[in-house]
């Protein structure tokens, strides 16, 4: 699955029948729009095969000699012919109405699939994927798969009945001239399909090279500070160059294939037209008329267009398969973190009583009052184990500070905690029972979490706050805001909570942004606290008037807190030093000061020369 | 307009030649191709028909050049191949054509993007504030796209559209003038529903492309924040807020082929009644006897062939609409001034910074502020001695990363100067400002490249051992020598996510290896952890007196070791000195002291009485 995200282009030249078995489920609401186009595609077929037929009969009517047969049969043709133009039209119109509804339709469907299915998967999924990666599957996988199946029918029928009826007709009017006719035939789909085979391939080429100049105008622009630092200017237009050259050659060459293709098959269907006028002007007279002979020079120069729609659709087909794939990659992959069967059944029962106080969706008790890893070890996927035989017991309104050096597994705790990874071994326990019996989105929504880089959605700072608990008021909103001496700031703002934050947040600092989504989690009034490296950006003055308002708001929840800052951890009721995975200390601030242990070191290194220096001034 | 033109013209400079020889390919290509039904014609007319009919003379000297009446009705297969022979012919010149304009306007588009590329590298930092990041990216790839339709597909298809109609005119005149009148009677209404359909309706394709982008980037804000979704499990709220946009891009699009339906619908009809009535009127005349079959037969053919094209000019005319709206997008970035542009108003020699590079800087007086917006900076003055190092510190929005900025030449002071080993900046070359200075900034931007290259970026002539020992100083080696491919690791979306102290780190082995005048680190090791940022501050230490360093920082432990701090509010230098002489003034900076040290006081406290039982 992880090397979908490097052969983004593949190509598959093979149909795998089996992987459009399952796409063509998506289509099924839509099957009677499908079997309309069909019959379009038919009905158009047999008319198009038509109206030469008529200007034959026409011609012929009008140069026979005897002149009333011919007025009335002129006025006859005239309207056939008339009522067949605007039964085109009509068709036409229809098949556009059906292809519309199915793609619209399709497209919405399995993007909404897409993005359930996405809302449900682990973070696991997540890791190994860019978001960009992530959007294409909805946005242009997504595109070209659902304007394939209407199209795809239309001129399948189409192409097929137009080849096959114009062959009758020639037949039923003169075989020998057919056949001589369709001599073209050979030619022109060895053809078609060769150059529509080509075109393919370098119209993926510059497709690539498109994303790749994106890529590069992205990093001109995001990068122009440091561009500018390092004078890399000259360089950077060398190395553009070649990228934009890369484009220009693939460009050039799908274009020149073009170039070749096209006027091959007109030229095949002129050919096609004078070796009608060469045979059937031979016989004419004797087996033909001079109706039929113009008809046929009309068939001839026609044939090419179905030839060449089929060949394309069947590009068409070879192209979407790899968006097919991906689509379905992505719906079929089963998220590994959900609630099992017996949990949802527990859900559902309970649905079914009145909500009843101290009682969670899931059955048992609402309150968390205690959490226990037992004998936990975790890894993420094909990496080393994170955490080894990890145990650890905490209770209701205790604050847990973790603390050590990058990449020994704090982080790994808290996203055990909150359920984002589940233990590879060993338990999670909830009020003594697995959490894995325990419903997700109750366990979620319990959550309160402040990242070291903030996220936060577009809108103003008031929608994000909020949505900590979309119901809160505004003067809910407001209070939150004012424990976490985040108004000041705000309320300075020019619009106040109504100020918009910008695409990400990017209209705030780093530092505002972790007071806004501290607030977020502040009002939210979960059980369970997290705060990674959440003050990190906010200057010291600030940290140091929030921090009673948060040791205030942590009292009676579970809180789990990763700091680099001295003033954080203090407070904790335990820390614990985690090293390579495992609590190499545990204890209050005093207890491992005491201890004389890790914790001892990685502070005393730290601060230890301050301050006797600054016993020295003073 | 005017603009737009000129633009146009310039971008075409060095291809125009290229683009007349695919007009006149094209006009080649158009003569030929009606050449081929002109033979059926008279061969129809002239060999076919009953000998006695009237045959033009035109049609009578086509048949002599094939070799004469008689000869051609015992050899049909001369006209045969004279079809074929033209055929491939209007063939060649198509290709010609093809050839031609793909590579004129593809080497123009080519001009265009490394133009804008290398425009947008070199605008001022003023500009890429106010620039919207996804804004510019859509100007430079699917404007740019447009404009490359514009050259490549729609001159060449209304200049096909024209040739085709204007090309047969005299040939259907000389042949029939009535029935040349029949055949281009719907011609101007076909044009002309296409004009004002597409006119009409330009607000429902804008709707729709607006509804994608809404939905879009409602997607994209929920990939990028899946965290927070999930830590608040608000999975049904977003996919409510998803499905919304996703219903209206729905209707949108729909709505959108409802409105083709009816404009293909509409136009097949007035091109299909154009063709019926070239048949009917032409078989009533055949049917008088005031008609020729060969010409009749033209007739059709020529019909045929020119309806279509002339259908989508239509469309393409209205498009043509885009492909200025583009430009003129385009066009804004490329009129706004580079710095360089800026300065060649105010220095028309730039001066030679004085040899050897010392690292001296000195501020006298600086004002200076974003346009018309209060003062940022307010007369800042202060003097760095080379190889010393400079601390700035106060509370966010003070203005210590506004003075990196203006000694970077990113923005130029308002009022004071600034000096570089006594030389005055503004009258320097930017460039020759920046490459003094290595600088490692708040959000360290990285490169799409390996994390070798991009320690290397700002020397690339740096070898593997003053790499490795940049990335050492930086704390750096060892983490990177934990990846598979260690310094070959590529970075960002396609290779490795690096986390934010690691991002610090690169940033600074990059800025190291540049073996600058002047180092700077602007909060640079704000997500580095503790003990690395005490090791890493060491390494730094010990290279002391190699280059002038300022520091901005909010932990003192980092602003301690400096030789000079200056603390800053609000735009004003509000106290300066060594680190001594600062916590032994009232003041802000023993404020800030006192706060981080009273923990470490009592930290001690509990040092000493855990100590003690010890000692005993």
């Amino acid at each position: 699955m992880t090397d979908d995200a490097i052969h983004e282009e593949e190509y598959k030249s093979r149909l795998d029948l089996r992987l459009w078995k399952r796409v063509i489920q998506h289509a099924r609401p839509y099957a009677w729009h499908l079997v309309g186009l069909g019959l379009s595609g038919l009905a158009l077929a047999l008319i198009e095969a038509l109206l030469p037929l008529i200007t034959a009969w026409i011609i012929d009517a009008a140069t026979d000699g005897t002149v009333e047969v011919g007025e009335s049969n002129l006025m006859l043709y005239a309207g056939i012919y008339a009522v067949l133009v605007v039964s085109i039209c009509i068709i036409i119109w229809a098949f556009i109405i059906m292809a519309g509804k199915v793609a619209t339709g399709l497209a919405f469907d399995i993007r909404r699939k897409s993005f359930i299915k996405l809302q449900q998967l682990p973070f696991s999924y997540y890791d190994h994927r860019a978001v960009g990666w992530l959007m294409s599957r909805l946005t242009s996988d997504c595109t070209r798969l659902s304007s394939l199946f209407p199209w795809l029918t239309l001129d399948l029928v189409w192409g097929t009945f137009t080849l096959g009826s114009v062959t009758a007709v020639m037949f039923v009017l003169n075989w020998q001239l057919a056949l001589a006719v369709l001599t073209i035939v050979p030619p022109l789909t060895v053809i078609s399909v060769y150059f529509q085979h080509k075109l393919l391939h370098s119209s993926r080429a510059v497709r690539k090279a498109n994303s790749q100049l994106t890529a590069s105008f992205n990093e001109c622009i995001m990068g122009a500070r440091t561009t500018k630092t390092l004078v890399r200017e000259t360089e950077n237009l060398r190395e553009f160059d070649e990228t934009s050259g890369g484009m220009y050659r693939h460009s050039v060459r799908n274009a020149l294939q073009s170039a070749v293709y096209l006027p091959i098959v007109i030229s095949l269907g002129s050919i096609g037209a004078g070796l009608a006028l060469w045979r059937g002007g031979v016989s004419l007279g004797e087996s033909i008329t001079l109706g039929t002979l113009i008809a046929f020079m009309q068939y001839a120069a026609m044939f090419y267009i179905p030839i060449q729609e089929l060949a394309r659709r069947f590009t068409d087909v070879q192209m979407a398969q790899a968006a097919a794939e991906r689509i379905q990659g992505l719906l079929d992959t089963e998220p590994d973190i959900r609630d099992s069967d017996e949990v949802l059944a527990r859900i559902e029962e309970q649905k079914q009583h009145d909500p009843r106080p101290g009682i969670a969706i899931d059955g048992h008790a609402a309150r968390i009052e205690r959490i226990e890893f037992e004998h936990v070890a975790f890894a993420y996927k094909d990496g080393e184990a994170v955490l080894k035989d990890f145990d650890l017991t905490v209770r209701a309104g205790e604050t847990i500070a973790l603390v050590g050096a990058t990449g020994g597994g704090k982080s790994t705790i808290v996203s055990l905690v909150c359920r984002f990874y589940e233990p590879t071994e060993g338990r999670i326990l909830i009020n003594g029972v697995d959490y894995r019996e325990r419903s997700l989105h109750w366990l979620q929504s319990n959550l309160g979490m402040v990242l070291q880089s903030p996220h936060l959605f577009s809108g103003t700072i008031r929608d994000n706050i909020r949505y900590g608990r979309l119901d809160a008021s505004d003067e809910a909103v407001m209070e939150a805001a004012r424990l976490v001496n985040a108004h000041d700031f705000i309320t300075a703002s020019e619009n106040g909570y109504d100020t918009q934050v910008g695409e990400g947040g990017g209209r705030l600092s780093t530092g505002q942004k972790q007071l806004v989504s501290l607030a977020r989690a502040v009002l939210a009034d979960p059980q369970i606290f997290v705060m990674d490296e959440a003050t990190s950006s906010v200057d010291t003055e600030t940290e140091q008037l929030i921090q009673t308002g948060i040791e205030r708001m942590l009292e009676g929840r579970i809180s789990f807190v990763i700091a680099h800052r001295l003033s954080t951890i203090r407070g904790a009721d335990r820390i614990l030093v985690i090293d390579a995975g495992r609590i190499i200390e545990a204890g209050t601030h005093g207890e491992l000061i005491e201890r004389r242990g890790r914790y001892f070191d990685l502070y005393t290194s730290q601060f230890a020369k301050e301050r006797e220096e600054f016993v020295l001034q003073t | 307009m005017t603009g737009k033109g000129k633009l146009l013209w310039q971008i075409t400079k060095g291809q125009r030649l290229r683009y007349l020889s695919a007009i006149a390919a094209l006009i080649a290509a158009s003569c030929f191709l009606y050449l081929v039904p002109l033979i059926p014609t008279a061969v129809l007319n002239g060999v076919l028909a009953d000998a006695d009919e009237q045959v033009s003379p035109f049609m009578a000297w086509i048949v002599d050049v094939m070799g004469g009446r008689a000869f051609v009705i015992s050899h049909l297969w001369v006209p045969a191949a004279v079809i074929a022979a033209l055929a491939v012919t209007a063939g060649g010149f198509t290709y010609l054509r093809g050839r031609w304009s793909a590579i004129a306007s593809e080497s123009i588009i080519r001009r265009l993007r490394n133009r804008l590329y290398d425009h947008l590298q070199h605008l001022p930092c003023s500009y890429h504030d106010k620039a919207e990041t996804g804004d510019h990216v859509q100007r430079c790839t699917s404007d740019v796209e447009t404009v490359r339709l514009f050259l490549s597909m729609q001159i060449v298809e209304i200049g096909r559209a024209l040739v085709m109609l204007i090309v047969p005119i005299p040939l259907m005149y000389m042949l029939d003038a009535r029935m040349t009148i029949v055949s281009l009677v719907v011609i101007p209404p076909i044009v002309a529903f296409a004009l004002i359909f597409f006119t009409k309706v330009k607000s429902a394709f804008k709707d729709a492309d607006e509804a994608e982008g809404k939905m879009t980037s409602t997607l994209q804000e929920n990939l990028t924040g899946i965290r927070v979704v999930r830590a608040f499990a608000r999975q049904d709220f977003e996919t409510k807020k998803f499905q919304e946009k996703n219903a209206t891009h729905r209707g949108l699009d729909y709505r959108l082929y409802y409105l083709m339906a009816w404009y293909w619908a509409t136009s097949d009809f007035l091109c299909f009644t154009q063709k019926a009535l070239v048949v009917c009127a032409g078989a009533y005349w055949l049917w008088q006897g005031e008609l020729a079959v060969g010409t009749f037969y033209f007739f059709l053919s020529a019909v045929s062939m020119f309806i279509w094209p002339v259908r989508m000019m239509g469309r393409i005319l209205t498009d043509l609409g885009k492909a200025l709206v583009a430009l003129g997008r385009i066009e804004e970035i490329l009129t706004s001034q580079t710095e360089a542009q800026i300065d060649a108003q105010q220095v028309t020699e730039p001066a030679l910074l004085p040899e050897p590079r010392r690292g001296e800087i000195t501020f006298d007086h600086v004002r200076f502020a974003h346009g018309t917006s209060e003062d940022v900076l307010c007369d800042v003055s202060f003097r760095v001695e080379p190889g010393q190092t400079l601390a700035l510190l106060g509370p966010s929005g003070a203005g210590k990363s506004t003075i990196i900025h203006l000694l970077l030449r990113f923005y130029d002071a308002d009022a004071g100067t600034i000096r570089l080993d006594g030389a005055d900046i503004t009258q320097l070359d930017r460039m020759t400002v920046r490459r003094q200075i290595a600088s490692v900034l708040q959000e360290p931007f990285l490169y799409s490249k390996t994390i070798g290259e991009n320690i290397k970026i700002g020397r690339t002539t740096a070898n593997e051992d003053e790499t490795t020992e940049a990335a050492v100083t930086a704390c750096l080696h060892e983490s990177i020598e934990e990846f598979d491919k260690g310094y070959d690791t590529l970075v960002g979306e396609r290779g490795v996510t690096l986390s934010g102290g690691q991002r610090q780190r690169v940033a600074l082995a990059r800025a190291i290896l540049q073996k600058p005048a002047v180092l700077i680190l602007d909060d640079a090791l704000s997500a580095v952890d503790t003990e690395t940022e005490t090791l890493i501050i060491d390494a730094l230490r010990k290279r002391r007196g190699r280059h002038t360093t300022i520091v901005i920082a909010h932990r003192l432990s980092t602003l301690r070791h400096a030789d000079h701090v200056i603390v800053l509010d609000q735009g004003r230098i509000v106290q300066t000195g060594t680190h001594e002489k600062l916590v032994a003034e009232e003041g802000r900076y023993r404020r800030l002291w006192s706060i981080q040290t009273s923990l470490q006081e009592d930290f001690g406290k509990q040092l000493t009485s855990a100590a003690h039982p010890r000692t005993q």
